[in-house]
């Protein structure tokens, strides 16, 4: 009966967790930043919002047609005044769980005049994208995003000039 | 049959109402019906339940919008990640 009543908890608990590929427990960095951003959008959330973004508003319409078929979008960002903000042990909690054998890094940048490291991460199964994971940390800054899901991830890039974002131009190879 | 099951048998014996009675109950409740505290109160219910369903409708528009909000947020930190990063990219490879 223990045993039984053990096995409910446990699948009771992973119906309740939320869809979340990565565990990133980073709230004692919150007191240090001067700017954080913390969103924890399950896919209940996100198909709830989905109701109020408009199809006739192009941007609201773009992004309305990518979180159609995503599970959940988790992010922190964390800005600090100076350098030292935080730790490369912080990061490590998070890569250590990107070394699975569902993750697999598809891009690596190191910057080294600005000292900004980027990495993006996706994770699949059955040969299909299931979430992305993008880290970017810079002497100032630590940012995390798992989206949870099929990623199209020029899509999202495509979202570079809408939004508020600038589009970032780089001249091409001549 | 002692003396208990006796006073029992009165007691719970079956009486006819004394004359006019059913008029006198109808006309009292009539009376309430139409009396101003009876016809307010159910006013009153009547407003707080579309006080409650109008505020549910307006609680859930709210919450919809902050959802919104949030998701075009994480919408727009993402894409401006993958913006950079595709910039440093490009950088290098020129």
């Amino acid at each position: 009966m223990t045993a039984f009543r053990a096995l409910a908890l446990v699948a009771a608990a992973a119906v309740l967790l939320p869809a979340q590929q990565l565990k990133f427990n980073l709230d004692y960095l919150a007191a240090k930043a001067s700017d954080s951003v913390d969103l924890s959008l399950n896919g209940a959330t996100l198909q709830f919002a989905a109701r109020f973004l408009s199809s006739k508003d192009a941007d609201e319409s773009k992004v309305k047609k990518m979180i159609a078929s995503l599970d959940g979008i988790y992010i922190r960002t964390f800005e600090f005044k100076d350098t030292g903000g935080w730790s490369p042990a912080d990061l490590e909690g998070v890569r250590q769980q990107l070394r699975g054998a569902e993750w697999s890094r598809i891009v690596g940048v190191k910057s080294g005049q600005e000292g900004e490291n980027a990495e993006i991460y996706v994770r699949s199964e059955n040969k299909k994208i299931d979430g992305v994971a993008i880290l970017v940390s810079g002497p100032k800054e630590l940012t995390i995003v798992n989206i949870v899901g099929p990623v199209d991830l020029d899509s999202l890039a495509s979202l570079g000039g809408h939004l508020g974002i600038p589009k970032v131009e780089i001249a091409k190879h001549k | 049959m002692d003396w208990l099951e006796q006073e029992l048998k009165n007691g719970l014996a079956r009486k006819e109402p004394p004359p006019g009675f059913a008029d006198r109950v109808l006309r009292r409740v009539g009376h309430r019906a139409q009396s101003p505290v009876w016809r307010h109160s159910r006013w009153l219910a009547a407003a707080a339940a579309v006080v409650m369903i109008t505020g549910g409708a307006a609680w859930r528009e709210h919450q919809g919008h902050v959802a919104k909000e949030q998701v075009m947020l994480a919408f727009r930190i993402a894409a401006v990640k993958v913006n950079q990063i595709q910039a440093h990219i490009q950088e290098a490879t020129r």
